[in-house]
């Protein structure tokens, strides 16, 4: 298990993504490693309001110096998110990382699905920025509710192409790429004869759990990186649980976030 | 110069008195590189019920203003895994353990006594009669002080360890429970546990959780907890008290030792800060130390009031 660290991170650079969405960059001074799908906790500020720290799924971590610049893709929800949108370049945050599990890289038969709707993408952006520099095959799939939501659109085609794979994107609205739900993109290469050995994904519930029907119906196995409101991120709380198929809950952020599709409560999926 | 920072409560002696609360601090050892239980006056468990329980459904938790509301539910793994798996580990490390217990009838409580009376290490029993997020058993001994009493006598029967009863502030009569928990033999009292309290979605027109109701914890709750410390202290003052409620600071911690507590527990500041605890203790020790203040012991009860 990697070691996890309170880093203080000094927020360096913040770009717009989309109407809601936007990156950040925050540089720490020590050395960090992490696994796609790792999360950290953030304190998005002083005080007392926000009270908790938010989890936010590692888009990326790369040495830098002798420290680490860690990227998060950030959409804005309400008052913490508000402050780091808001927050002056420069400021310092307390990042506890890297927390919780993250996907199961290990090399195995090519070619895997990467599935990404909405602000799910940074954990699978990770992912295929691992596999893509170890040359491995994937599709990657994003998809959003309007066009105007899809983003990193030009990294993750790049991405996409490095490994030789495709770049499918969707839009509920059908604004941009293909019309409707990612996970419909997916079933419909599926039905076309494309094969896949496993599926990597990240998204709203509602999406995973028609990721997971459809695995499953077709045999695939599937990697889910779960949110859930989050109150420590290390397993002491108990607030972030997710009920498995054995009937019992654990804590997302300590078991989790990713799970075997598998492994979750039929409920969870129906 | 350093103040001295041992105290007592009742007859157990605490290296300092800084702990971690309850449910905020898993069994002890979940955040060792951070907060070594060791460096702590103690640690208090998660619930322990004989059985492991699987807690309420989700959501379970919701963020408010300066706070957060929990419904848990008392997931825990049992007190005979913690005994197998995380005591030993505590000794091993000489942490000072208090052992939180909790059951939906008088005769679960003791039946998680007994099994720790096997076992060497266990400093004290936290009795939890005051969980606002269970249905059975637990709140209704902590609301009623005729059952409370005969709680707390039946535990005090089965040990000769430190037996504290945690209160909770949802009991229409706070010193009356508190009178009844030291009538069936309590050592000490903690105080308090979390306000039953909600959160509604207006735009879904539904309540947050999925217990409807939780308990409230964090710095919204301090001045209360300040108040009802301070109360119990007045009404009952030689009964030594472990404050807990919103500490987030060593001045915080000051505050709960003035009012009359013995010691603190830190709580929901653990979510936010994993070195919480430690930041606390070393906050407090440099408020003494910036005082004069040469022995901790000092503060408490160490209030003037007008």
């Amino acid at each position: 298990m990697i070691a996890r660290r309170d880093l203080a991170v000094r927020l360096t650079a913040r770009a717009p993504l989309s109407p809601t969405c936007f990156r950040l960059t925050l540089a720490a001074a020590e050395p960090l490693d992490a696994i796609p799908g790792q999360f950290g906790m953030l304190a998005c500020g002083p005080g007392f309001d926000p009270l908790l720290r938010r989890a936010f799924s590692l888009a990326g971590v790369s040495r830098s110096g002798g420290g680490t610049e860690v990227e998060l893709l950030v959409k804005e929800v309400g008052k913490g998110t508000r402050l780091l949108r808001t927050a002056p370049l420069g400021d310092e945050l307390r990042l506890l990382a890297p927390l919780g599990n993250g996907f199961d890289l290990t090399p195995g038969p090519a070619p895997l699905a990467l599935v990404a709707g909405g602000i799910g993408l940074p954990p699978v952006l990770f992912a295929a920025t691992v596999l893509a520099a170890r040359g491995e095959r994937f599709d990657l799939y994003l998809g959003a509710s309007t066009g105007a939501e899809l983003i990193e659109t030009e990294r993750c085609g790049a991405l996409a192409a490095a490994a030789g794979g495709e770049l499918v994107t969707t839009s509920d609205d059908g604004s941009r790429g293909e019309s409707g739900f990612v996970t419909a993109a997916l079933e419909r290469r599926l039905a076309a004869g494309r094969a896949y050995s496993r599926v990597l994904a990240c998204g709203p519930n509602a999406m995973l759990a028609a990721l997971s029907r459809l695995a499953v119906s077709r045999g695939i196995a599937a990697e889910l990186s779960l949110e859930e409101p989050m109150g420590c991120g290390v397993g002491v709380c108990l607030g972030c649980v997710v009920e498995l198929a054995e009937g019992t809950y654990v804590p997302a952020c300590k078991e989790g976030p990713v799970f075997a599709a598998a492994r979750l409560a039929e409920r969870w999926w129906l | 110069m350093s103040a001295a920072l041992a105290t007592r409560v009742g007859a157990l002696e605490l290296a300092n008195p800084v702990m971690a609360a309850s449910g905020t601090f898993g069994y002890g050892l979940d955040l060792i590189e951070f907060c070594p239980p060791e460096r702590l006056g103690g640690i208090v468990s998660k619930g322990l019920s004989p059985r492991p329980r699987i807690g309420n459904p989700t959501p379970r938790i919701v963020e408010t203003a300066a706070g957060m509301i929990n419904a848990i539910g008392l997931q825990n793994i049992g007190v005979e895994a913690f005994c197998r798996d995380a005591l030993p580990q505590l000794r091993g490390r000489g942490a000072t353990v208090a052992v939180n217990v909790f059951g939906e009838r008088m005769e679960e409580y003791v039946a998680v006594i007994d099994r720790c009376e096997r076992e060497a290490g266990v400093a004290a029993y936290e009795l939890n009669v005051s969980c606002p997020n269970v249905t059975a058993g637990g709140i209704e001994f902590g609301h009623d002080a005729a059952q409370l009493e005969r709680l707390t006598a039946m535990c005090r029967a089965r040990t000769a360890r430190q037996l504290w009863v945690k209160l909770s502030p949802n009991a229409p009569d706070l010193v009356g429970t508190a009178r009844a928990a030291v009538a069936g033999g309590a050592d000490a009292l903690s105080l308090i546990n979390t306000f039953r309290a909600m959160a509604i979605d207006a735009d879904l027109r539904r309540p947050v959780l999925a217990t409807t109701c939780g308990g409230l914890s964090g710095p919204a709750i301090k001045p209360l907890a300040l108040r009802m410390v301070w109360e119990v202290h007045r009404a009952l003052p030689d009964v030594p008290l472990v404050g807990i409620g919103g500490i987030e600071s060593g001045r915080d911690a000051a505050e709960f030792l003035l009012a009359g507590a013995s010691a603190v527990q830190v709580g929901t500041a653990i979510f936010r800060d994993p070195r919480a605890p430690l930041r606390i203790l070393d906050e407090l020790a440099a408020f003494c130390a910036e005082r004069g203040v040469a022995d901790v012991k000092e503060l408490i009860g160490g209030l003037r009031c007008r």
